[in-house]
């Protein structure tokens, strides 16, 4: 397709959707500069091939796909160099600004949801993708991302039983 | 579902964290080592063509090379031969045009087929002879030493050989 999309128009568009972005990305990988570095592979790939602008779906789909092949990089990295990480390597860096207890509580819930409803919830809670975009980043149908959705927010509801 | 828009709620409250200024240098700078090497302003459209011409390029290279080879196989068609072969020298017949361009540049005669019919005694002859019949291609030459245009005419012939038959 066809993109006429100006330097400035893809500067905003990456700030905008940084933050998102990132957030996805972090999904495989284990700290926030290996999911920059997937963002950035993704979003300058997206941008080489002169896909639109306003195709979120396939530029989530970019990042996906460069993330699951970091990941099996990095596993086989991890496999062969296990013997030298370090307690600090394992820190876990923060996905989230947290302001105060309860919003502690909600990530440590999103933690512990199965991988496939958590990325559909970071798609659609703060990526703003409709269920039409997720499946076509997932390869699924619109009913099976809308349910898996829904089991996410479930989940979540059940850990956190005040809500 | 109204049932969980409480908690949708406190999840978009979430904030995730920002990139870091790198990631965003890093990116503009991407993008900008990218458009240098491209039209302005727009994205690099003319990274399509560089594909094209290469693509035009292989072709062409390998249309030529075909080509090639081809020629190498024509001017050497006596190596193919599988039974017996000939070559003679360019012929000294005459140009019926002396000023003509083109001039004999040699005779090519290929036996790729020969066969033995056995012993006969032609024209009521008392010595026996082996009748030997032999299908051939000749294939004659001619250049044209200033251009370097050649022509050449291929036909098939049959040749009957008659052979004395001794020692029997």
């Amino acid at each position: 397709m066809e993109n006429v999309a100006t330097d400035e128009n893809w500067k905003t568009c990456f700030s905008q959707l940084a933050p998102g972005l990132l957030l996805f990305a972090r999904q495989w990988a284990k700290s926030t500069a290996d999911a920059e570095d997937i963002v950035q592979e993704a979003f300058v790939r997206f941008w080489r091939k002169q896909h639109d602008i306003a195709n979120r779906g396939l530029l989530y789909a970019t990042v996906r796909s460069i993330a699951l092949d970091f990941l099996r990089r990095d596993s086989r990295r991890a496999r062969r160099e296990s013997t030298a990480v370090s307690e600090m390597d394992q820190t876990v860096q923060p996905l989230f600004e947290i302001e105060d207890e309860s919003q502690r509580a909600l990530v440590a819930s999103l933690d512990l949801l199965p991988n496939e409803q958590r990325e559909v919830l970071v798609m659609k809670i703060w990526n703003e993708l409709t269920f039409a975009e997720i499946a076509s980043v997932l390869e699924i149908s619109q009913n099976t991302a809308a349910s898996r959705y829904r089991y996410a927010l479930a989940a979540l509801k059940k850990h956190l039983p005040s809500v | 579902m109204n049932d969980f828009s409480e908690i949708e709620n406190k999840l978009r409250k979430l904030r995730p964290v920002q990139p870091s200024a790198d990631l965003v240098a890093r990116v503009e700078r991407a993008l900008a080592q990218e458009r240098s090497t491209s039209t302005a302003g727009v994205l690099p459209r003319e990274r399509r063509f560089h594909f094209n011409w290469l693509s035009l390029g292989l072709g062409l290279a390998a249309a030529a090379a075909l080509v090639l080879f081809t020629r190498v196989q024509l001017e050497r068609p006596a190596k193919k031969t599988p039974t017996l072969a000939s070559i003679t020298p360019p012929p000294q017949f005459s140009s019926p045009n002396s000023t003509a361009q083109l001039v004999p540049a040699g005779l090519t005669q290929v036996v790729y087929h020969s066969r033995d019919e056995g012993v006969h005694f032609p024209n009521n002859s008392e010595q026996p002879m082996r009748r030997v019949r032999s299908h051939t291609r000749e294939t004659l030459r001619w250049r044209n030493p200033t251009t370097g245009a050649s022509l050449r005419i291929s036909y098939p012939s049959e040749e009957v050989s008659l052979v004395p038959v001794t020692g029997q």
